[in-house]
């Protein structure tokens, strides 16, 4: 008993800062409908600064190549002051973040945020492993502590002061937004941003003084939480899943709740780590990340009410669809062209271009679920990594024909979406994007962590795929990468293409952009709108499954690492910044933006940028975030684009007449933005024509 | 204390409203009236800044105000009942005022729920659960707590029973007896021109009539006629009861030339 209580105090510090955490992110959703992805990295980089400053005197900047250490004393100064400049570091970093990505983005799409604020989140990252290194520190205790005793258990007492420092601070917030003018702002604000600007208050300075406030959260946030874990760059930025799952009880707008969830999650965890030592059957790792995000799942699932009715965008704020014209003829150039690039290139860019195509793969099953349908899916790797793992382990099975187990690994990846798929008939948007990350997390902690399934550090291997006898596999000997798997990718890829490209044009197609632009309306209609969605999950997933077969043929080795938390936060960030909408998305996205893809292999190959290329990748992210936020296709696709003058090619070499298409020339790829552009263009002109023929 | 001039203003770089001309006085109650689709909304949303024009100015109070954007406006006493309201439905009936009132809430609050007597037994509630009536009047209270020095409201009586519009359009003219400047726009014709001092005709995004809400009223075919386009016989109406309801600005409709 006197164990459970202790563990239950100690619990207090790391769910006190998941608290912490998990009310900067309530602010800053509320003012902005930002889910700062980024937040925690704020905090990391604070703490770094903190135990810089405590330790050596210095201040450390967040850049790179400049010279990023200043001495500001001779030795580690005391812990007030450090605290106050730490303080005022981070706000001031939160700030500058904000004007630099998110101002810009205020009135974009809540999807472009997200993968803002993933670019943010990854480039913080990558600054700090390149200033601070990957190695943990440990650090001193920051507020005062003695041993204290309640009921014959001695525990440090500054766990007790961090938990007086939570509920301040919510309550403080709570009174904020509930007594002054500034937080009656905020609320209207957020709900109706014409109706406050309308009565004088300006959404953009609100929006910027909620941020700033947060911002100093996340300082503080980063500094509580040294004594408690040792800092190093990735876990800290982790932080950022368990302060989601106490914002998410806290539906993204009650304080009270998130904090409450955030300190329950914490001592939620040390109690599991207590019975993990005393109870011998329970499993070893895992528990404590993945059991707190399925009962997140579960009670989002039963109790979404109203959930999501803000976040959920509008019709006028979904990316841009394409419209395939000619899929088999495209499809048909893909190939010819595929097979060109694999042929002439060698060694380690031939491997970069398979890489590309599997990435593709991926982004295909986005295209087809978040582009199509509007379904936000943040658990896209667990399905990658559900089927590479079976895949390995499916014994004898694994020696048949090629195609056969492949399928076979993908098919179980489908059971996976469809349950996924479950939340979503009841939660919607940004809301289903967290709760989906949330499944991701369980997956990863209960899942991929566990070493039964996923073979621990070392991985499981994979044997080569073969076709009656033929080594259709991606090395033989010394030959790495063979042709001839390239081409195996290469026709799975284009094949998907081709089917993801006929789905949309088909009626099925059809009824899924009808449930992306108005779930209701899709229902008056007769659209059977949860057996659409679950149909669409399913086939995501299997999508997903077969990348994932192509991948573990393509490693050789399988790990869990491949298929972490994040690994899905960064593939929907580069497909919806490639351009969701679109087939042509799902490559540029392969080719362009995957980290192991040929783009950057070229630019490490020729600029030597190696140990930058996070840095690279999260800044260009969240740039063409900005720039492009309709997807990087959907830019090409415009009327004088690169698209258009590919497909005239296209159709110069293979003739309409050929192999058909939906589209005859003149060719016009047609987005949805076009539509709604002629259609609040057409009544003005119908109204002159009819005042015209009035007047002979 | 409202000068629009030769106001162009659309979407997308399209102008809705091509030369509009509009002013407002000092405690002086305007409507503008016409069909679907000629551009009132527009033009208002022009003058509260929610709409950037294409060319034109506005000012208020001899200051430009043509770009500025709305919250700006807004404080420069600009205020705008838009035709959806925009009222803050997760905040209280109290706090949707409060929010809109800086300085001295609790007099301006007063001073508007003595005007709006009805909105005090819903002070409480969450401005999402009241009526569409009493959302309409939250609307024109927040509006007015701010002090407005011009009083914009977009088709007030959409969907609301006669009765409340009734109740609800002679506010507008206790509220210009303080010195305010009120610029509505409303379908309900007949009920409007019983309220208003003046009344602009809108078509086709063009002015095609002015005058006085009395003249409108004596001569239900002039604006029978100013309504459906038809400027000849609106033409020869205002001429056979000598006078002329056209004023400077309003040019012919498009497709003919000016009259000889």
């Amino acid at each position: 008993m006197n164990l459970v209580l202790l563990f239950l105090l100690l619990g207090l510090g790391a769910g006190g800062v998941y608290a912490l955490l998990g009310l900067g992110l309530v602010l800053k959703y509320r003012a902005t409908q930002v889910i700062d992805f980024a937040h925690a990295s704020v905090a990391m980089f604070s703490a770094y600064v903190f135990v810089n400053l405590r330790s050596t005197g210095r201040l450390e900047l967040p850049w790179i190549l400049l010279p990023h250490e200043i001495p500001i004393a001779s030795a580690g100064i005391d812990v007030l002051p450090a605290l106050a400049i730490t303080l005022v570091y981070g706000t001031l970093l939160g700030y500058v973040l904000f004007l630099v990505v998110y101002r810009p983005l205020l009135r974009a799409a809540p999807l472009t945020k997200v993968c803002a604020s993933v670019g943010v989140m990854l480039g913080l990252e990558a600054i700090a492993v390149l200033n601070f290194g990957t190695t943990s520190l440990a650090t001193g205790p920051v507020l005062p502590s003695v041993p204290i005793r309640i009921a014959s258990v001695a525990f440090p007492s500054d766990r007790l002061v961090l938990l007086g420092i939570v509920v301040a601070a919510a309550l403080a917030l709570l009174a904020l937004y509930r007594f002054t003018r500034f937080g009656l702002a905020t609320r209207a604000s957020a709900e109706n941003e014409t109706g406050a600007a309308l009565i004088g208050i300006s959404p953009t300075a609100i929006a910027t003084r909620n941020w700033v406030i947060a911002s100093a959260f996340a300082a503080l946030s980063g500094i509580l939480i040294t004594p408690i874990s040792s800092l190093d760059p990735t876990s800290y930025t982790l932080f950022v899943v368990p302060a989601l799952g106490a914002a998410l009880v806290g539906r993204f707008a009650s304080f009270p709740w998130t904090a409450g969830a955030g300190i329950a999650l914490g001592i939620f965890q040390s109690e599991v780590t207590l019975l993990q030592a005393q109870v011998p059957w329970m499993p070893r790792q895992g528990l404590g990340d993945g059991v707190p995000f399925l009962l997140i799942l579960i009670a989002m699932t039963v109790s979404a009410r109203r959930l999501g009715v803000r976040g959920d965008p509008g019709t006028m704020r979904n990316p841009s669809l394409g419209r395939p014209t000619r899929p088999l003829a495209t499809s048909i150039v893909c190939l010819v062209l595929g097979l060109i690039v694999l042929v002439a290139l060698q060694g380690s860019f031939r491997a970069a271009f398979i890489s590309s195509l599997i990435t593709t793969c991926i982004c295909l099953s986005l295209v087809l679920l978040t582009g199509f349908v509007g379904q936000v899916s943040l658990a896209q790797m667990s399905f990658v990594g559900f089927s590479a793992f079976v895949l390995s382990q499916l014994g004898a099975i694994a020696g048949l024909p090629f195609p056969i187990p492949a399928l076979l690994a993908a098919l179980t990846a489908v059971p996976l979406g469809v349950l996924i798929g479950l939340p979503a008939l009841r939660v919607r948007g940004v809301s289903l994007a967290v709760v989906t990350l949330a499944v991701a997390a369980a997956m990863d902690a209960l899942v991929f962590s566990n070493a039964a399934f996923s073979g621990g550090l070392g991985g499981r291997t994979i044997g080569s795929p073969t076709f009656f006898g033929i080594d259709l596999g991606i090395a033989q000997g010394h030959d790495y990468p063979r042709v001839i798997f390239g081409v195996v990718v290469l026709v799975v890829v284009v094949l998907v293409g081709y089917g993801v490209a006929r789905l949309r044009t088909s009626s099925t197609g059809r009824v899924l952009v009808a449930i992306r632009s108005n779930e209701r309306a899709a229902a008056f209609v007769g659209v059977d709108v949860a057996r659409m969605k679950l149909f669409a999950f399913a086939l995501s997933s299997f999508i997903a499954g077969l990348a994932g077969s192509l991948l573990a043929y393509d490693q050789g080795t399988v790990s869990s690492a491949s298929f972490a938390t994040f690994t899905s936060l960064t593939v929907l960030a580069i497909a919806y910044v490639a351009g969701i909408g679109r087939i042509a998305g799902a490559v540029i996205a392969g080719l362009m933006f995957a980290s192991d893809g040929l783009f950057v292999s070229f630019l490490d190959a020729w600029l030597h940028i190696g140990q930058y290329q996070q840095i690279v990748a999260g800044v260009a992210l969240a740039f063409t975030a900005i720039q492009n936020q309709n997807g990087v296709a959907a830019e090409l696709a415009g009327e004088k684009g690169l698209a258009l003058r590919i497909a005239r090619l296209r159709d110069r070499i293979l003739p309409v007449r050929w192999f058909g298409g939906a589209a005859p020339a003149p060719l016009r790829t047609r987005s949805t933005s076009d539509v709604t552009r002629t259609a609040a263009a057409e009544p003005a002109v119908a109204v002159k024509e009819e005042a015209g023929a009035r007047n002979p | 204390m409202l000068e629009v001039t030769d106001l162009t203003a659309g979407y997308n770089g399209l102008a809705v409203v091509r030369g509009v001309t509009v002013t407002v006085g000092r405690g002086e109650v305007v409507a503008l009236l016409g069909p679907n689709g000629a551009g009132k909304t527009t033009t208002l949303k022009a003058v509260a800044g929610l709409l950037k024009p294409l060319g034109g100015t506005i000012s208020v109070d001899g200051a430009a105000t043509a770009g500025r954007p709305a919250h700006v406006l807004a404080r420069r006493g600009v205020a705008l009942v838009p035709e959806d309201r925009a009222i803050f439905a997760d905040l209280t009936t109290r706090e949707n005022l409060r929010v809109a009132a800086s300085g001295k809430a609790k007099d301006r609050e007063a001073e508007v729920l003595d005007l709006l007597p009805e909105l005090r037994k819903c002070l409480n509630r969450k401005a999402g659960l009241l009526s569409g009536g009493e959302q309409q009047m939250l609307a024109v209270g927040r509006a007015l707590v701010g002090r407005p020095k011009l009083l914009v409201v977009d088709e007030m009586s959409l969907g609301l029973a006669p009765v409340v519009v009734q109740r609800l359009l002679p506010v507008l003219r206790d509220v210009a007896a303080r010195g305010t400047g009120v610029l509505v726009v409303e379908q309900h014709v007949h009920l409007a021109l019983e309220v208003v001092d003046r009344a602009y005709v809108l078509t086709h995004g063009r002015l095609v009539m002015e005058g006085t809400a009395e003249r409108l009223r004596s001569d239900e075919g002039l604006l029978a006629a100013s309504y459906f386009g038809d400027q000849r016989a609106a033409e020869r109406l205002v001429a056979s009861s000598g006078g002329s309801a056209e004023s400077p600005e309003a040019a012919p409709l498009e497709p003919r030339g000016p009259l000889p």
